[in-house]
């Protein structure tokens, strides 16, 4: 029987080519993109739990009042491991590490920065990485040693065997390899190429001996033995920097490591939500996309119900039972999502590369893993049974009698179902064109709004080896210049396109105690105003022509904040230090570009490192010659480290990384879910035309014009698709109000984006129907009579 | 092993009905070979219909073999029906997507017959049927007089004791016809296998033992022949 069956549904599919077309192909593209959407969830949703016994592994946060707000961290002190080790009950691990920062490491002559992290062996234990070679159980114990991964110990040595091998960290301090660990997942928040002991981290930097409970500096992360003393723990844990450091309020809490890359967003101490929203978005996205595929599926399935009527009567005249036929359309209709999958395969495998340069990720599919296979037989039979439902369930009600007298009226009770299913698809695609449009409205908006200085051709160079030394930084500037390959050279104690350095300890006159404000605090050196292209509102810049050690530069939000009317010449207190104000600078964007600026104090750079050299490139040059011209300078000036050097612009971009991706996946699984739902009215277009052929005929007999049966024909299709549009309006408009409400700048939802998504889903719908129609409407009139 | 007592079969639409069948009342006994006459629209085919359990009646009562239809579920009046009843139509209505054999096998692998048994009986019907050669070729690669015999091979193939054939030799030249009808002569005194046909052929009727006239719906004539 199977067998038979199987047999006649190949038979089926290979006679209808066109239509298996069309049907395995929709299908086909509906699968891929739900696909690779779900492993791009998969991928988030997997993040940090590679390890053993990530689900009892806490990262610790910390809430910091702030005059009325709570700012929600991850930055701990250094005293604090030690603590946990002693005080809260069930933990069985405890380890303090620094956050992973570019570290020069030397093998011989070969010099690489590389991620590096200083660490305690009981790292090793909580994240239990896996080790190629050395101990994990000794590794890090004594104060030069060093564990690299496989990638990075290809890097220095080769195919010679690493361990015991003699390393040099910044050119000065020695380190003996003593393990290999396999390459961190790319799905892992903590990303390093190499880890060091923390003796040498205090060896290296003897400040972090003497520091206390006020001192943030590190990621402590804790085990429990198990999840049972949670509560207790964390408990504990609230009380924990207020026993030791008691007026500050800080409170500190245990996040769970499994959360911590996609529920990272707290506001007020509470959590939010965070990357989850965005990952929750795109699972439904998979999900709708699947769900049009199939919508399509079974509309095409019954828009061939007519010819397959006569099958259903023969066969229960000769004895089939209902259920039997059920299984025989199911089994087609699993047959061809099976067909489907394999084409989605194809597509994955092609595409999957395209997507992995647009997301910047790895996704690969896992051929190996059983839940991949697991999801693929999953999805392919949900497919395959909801979409063979509706057809199976309906051409197996059909009365033996009635059809095999001749199939005529029926078409008007399933079609209403299937208009319906027709609307369904295209609320969704017309919702997806409307928040793709405000999408890249949004961020356009964004990326127009004057950012306060000119980022583009501004180079920023990173501050090692003799670049950081002050009293040789001058020769470096006059030597660029002189090259005419920059116009201007400055510096900065931090990136100038990502966060640093921050203090509520500022007291003006006139402030109120209770009213603390944060200030971003920079160092930046000489002419860093014209290097940047901004400029003082009032008052000068830092020049070497002053004494400067004891003035500071605000910008115009902190001004505002604090209140002043004349800025230029009022003294503040900075701890213990007094400052007094000679300009005030036009704000710029630092970190997020949809905030309003935040309150920022530069001083002048010899009080503080210099971690970035900016340099404005000649506009009067070629880019690529002063490009290359900058880089011999600093490789002759700073032979011993590597070139590091980004340009401003590209740094600023990946700010937007978040919107982009949202804008791209929505663009594309918008485009796919548009393609599908025509595919479906192509279907829908095939049985009218089908039904419609006699009444056509007719029509034309009595003298109606190819024009006038093309608007009859197309009337319908255009009404179902102005009312899918009219759903997804509020629908749309509900959706996207949400998404620009979390951002500070936004755009004004305008008519544009729903103009455009009726306009371009009216135009698809009637290029895909007048296909069909205009088929029909120019056939020959004697072709469809002639056999009534 | 047919009853039928007091058949009624309308359509109401719009609050009229109109009528099919009125007080339709005969008995059918085995080894019968009945024709069903009259003009278009008397009823011919809804009283076959309702005799091949397609379709019900809107009154009365109707036993085969012994067993009240009316009053049956549908499983088990799908069991009564693949058992005992072969249907053969004027438009012979065999599977397009399906070869001879497996058109001929269809039945027995709804009656579940073993894999066997099946093989055995088909190849012995197309034997019968002069067929074997034909046996890998579809419906649309057949004569219109071809078909008919796939399609009464196939209502014999699950051994009936039934056969209902609505118009069978309709759609066929007078010589095919003639074929048709000798076959199931043949079938009815050598295997005594009950045949009921709807025909509107006086000649087509003479093969038979009985011919019920129906004119609008009520049985206006029952001649033994």
């Amino acid at each position: 029987m199977f067998k038979l069956n199987f047999k006649i549904a190949l038979r089926n599919l290979w006679k209808n080519k066109g239509f298996t077309l069309i049907n395995a192909g929709g299908l086909a593209i509906g699968l891929a993109s739900c696909m690779i959407l779900l492993l791009y969830v998969a991928y988030e949703w997997e993040y940090d739990k590679q390890f053993t016994d990530y689900d009892n592994t806490y990262i610790i946060y910390k809430n910091d009042p702030v005059s009325d707000q709570v700012y929600t961290n991850a930055w701990t002190p250094g005293v604090m491991a030690a603590e946990i080790r002693e005080k809260i009950s069930g933990v069985k691990y405890a380890s303090r590490s620094t956050y992973p920062s570019n570290m020069l490491i030397t093998y011989k002559n070969d010099s690489y920065k590389k991620q590096a992290v200083h660490t305690e062996p009981s790292f090793l234990k909580i994240l239990d990485y896996k080790f190629l070679k050395g101990d994990p159980n000794t590794a890090l114990q004594s104060i030069n040693s060093v564990v690299l991964t496989e990638s990075l110990a290809k890097t220095l040595f080769g195919d010679s065997d690493p361990i015991g091998k003699e390393l040099k960290l910044d050119n000065k301090e020695p380190l003996r390899v003593e393990g290999v660990i396999s390459d961190v997942p790319e799905n892992s928040s903590i990303q390093f190429d190499y880890l060091m002991s923390w003796t040498l981290f205090e060896k290296t930097n003897p400040w972090v001996k003497n520091t206390d409970w006020g001192s943030n500096f590190c990621l402590t992360m804790l085990q429990l033995k198990s999840n049972k003393y949670f509560d207790q723990a964390n408990s504990q844990m609230k009380e924990l920097v207020g026993r030791n450091d008691s007026d500050t309020g800080v409170e500190a809490f245990m996040h769970p490591l499994s959360k911590w890359h996609l529920y990272n967003d707290f506001e007020n101490g509470k959590l939010v939500g965070g990357s989850i929203d965005q990952l929750k978005i795109f699972a439904l996205l998979a999900g709708c996309i699947l769900l049009i595929a199939c919508i399509n599926f079974m509309n095409l399935s019954t828009a061939r119900s007519e010819k397959r009527a006569r099958e259903v009567g023969v066969r229960k005249a000769i004895g089939s039972s209902r259920s039997s036929l059920i299984g025989q359309f199911m089994l087609e209709s699993v047959l061809l999502s099976l067909m489907g999958m394999i084409v989605a395969f194809m597509l994955m495998e092609i595409s999957l590369p395209y997507f992995n340069n647009l997301l910047n990720l790895e996704l690969v599919l896992a051929y190996r893993d059983w839940k991949f296979w697991g999801m693929l037989v999953a999805l392919t039979l949900f497919a395959g049974l909801i979409a063979g439902s509706y057809p199976a369930f309906y051409l197996s009600s059909f009365e033996p009698v009635k059809v095999l007298k001749g199939f005529s009226a029926r078409g008007g009770s399933s079609l209403p179902v299937r208009k319906i299913l027709v609307v369904f698809q295209f609320v969704f695609a017309a919702c997806l064109i409307v928040c793709t449009s405000v999408i890249y409205q949004q961020l356009d908006f964004i990326k127009r709004k004057p950012i306060g200085y000119d980022k583009g051709n501004l180079i920023q160079l990173t501050a090692h080896g003799t670049l950081k030394d002050q009293k040789k930084l001058p020769l470096l500037k006059t030597l660029l210049i002189k090259s005419g390959a920059a116009s201007h050279v400055s510096n900065f104690s931090t990136d100038i396109s990502s966060g640093g350095n921050n203090t509520t300890g500022i007291a003006w006159p006139g402030k109120n105690p209770k009213n603390d404000i944060l200030f971003n605090t920079r160092g930046t050196g000489y002419d860093f105003v014209k290097t940047i292209g901004t400029e003082m509102v009032s008052g000068r810049a830092f020049s070497a022509r002053f004494k400067d050690s004891t003035n500071v530069i605000v910008n115009e939000a902190a001004v505002k904040a604090m209140g002043l009317k004349d800025p230029i010449g009022t003294v503040l207190e900075w701890g213990d230090d007094r400052h007094t104000i000679i300009g005030v600078m036009k704000d710029f964007v630092v970190e997020s570009a949809y905030r309003d600026v935040a309150p920022m104090l530069f001083y002048p750079d010899y009080l503080d490192d210099i971690s970035v050299i900016l340099v404005r490139i000649n506009p009067s040059q070629n880019i690529t010659s002063s490009v290359a011209k900058i880089d011999e300078i600093v490789k002759q000036f700073n032979p011993a480290y590597p070139i590091e050097r980004t340009f401003v612009n590209d740094a600023f971009e990946t700010k937007f990384d978040d919107e982009k991706l949202l804008g791209t996946l929505a663009n594309w699984f918008g485009g796919f879910a548009v393609f599908i739902s025509c595919l479906g009215l192509l279907g829908l277009a095939l049985y009218m035309a089908e039904q419609r052929k006699k009444e056509i005929s007719i029509r034309k007999v009595l003298g109606a014009s190819t024009y006038n049966i093309l608007t009859l024909l197309n009337k319908d299709f255009i009404k179902l698709v102005a009312i899918a549009n009219l759903i997804a309006f509020p629908l749309a408009y509900i959706i996207i109000n949400k998404w620009l409400s979390g951002y500070e700048f936004r755009i004004q939802i305008s008519i544009l984006p729903f103009a455009i998504a009726i306009a371009l889903s009216l135009i698809i719908a009637i290029l895909t129907v007048s296909v069909q129609s205009v088929k029909v409407a120019k056939a020959n009139p004697v072709d469809a009579l002639k056999y009534e | 092993m047919i009853e039928l007592k007091d058949i009624e079969k309308y359509y109401a639409s719009k609050g009229v009905k109109s009528y099919i069948l009125r007080h339709v009342s005969t008995t059918i006994k085995q080894g019968e070979f009945v024709s069903i006459m009259g003009p278009s629209g008397a009823g011919k085919s809804t009283l076959l219909n309702i005799l091949g359990m397609l379709e019900e009646p809107t009154y009365g009562s109707y036993s085969f073999m012994g067993e009240d239809v009316t009053t049956l579920n549908e499983r088990k009046r799908i069991e009564l029906y693949r058992n005992h009843i072969g249907f053969v139509f004027q438009a012979y209505h065999l599977i397009d997507e399906m070869t001879v054999e497996e058109n001929i096998e269809a039945p027995l692998l709804y009656k579940k017959v073993p894999g066997a048994e099946r093989r055995s009986r088909v190849a012995d019907i197309l034997d019968r049927f002069n067929m074997v050669a034909k046996k890998d070729l579809f419906p649309n690669q057949l004569s219109g007089g071809q078909q008919q015999l796939v399609g009464i091979a196939r209502a014999l193939v699950a051994q009936p004791s039934i056969i209902l054939a609505d118009e069978p030799t309709g759609n066929l030249q007078s010589a095919q016809a003639l074929q048709i009808m000798e076959l199931f002569k043949k079938l009815n005194e050598e295997e005594g296998i009950t045949i009921i046909q709807v025909t509107h052929s006086e000649v087509n009727a003479a093969y038979g033992s009985r011919i019920l006239h129906l004119l609008d719906g009520v049985i206006k004539e029952d001649v033994n022949l």
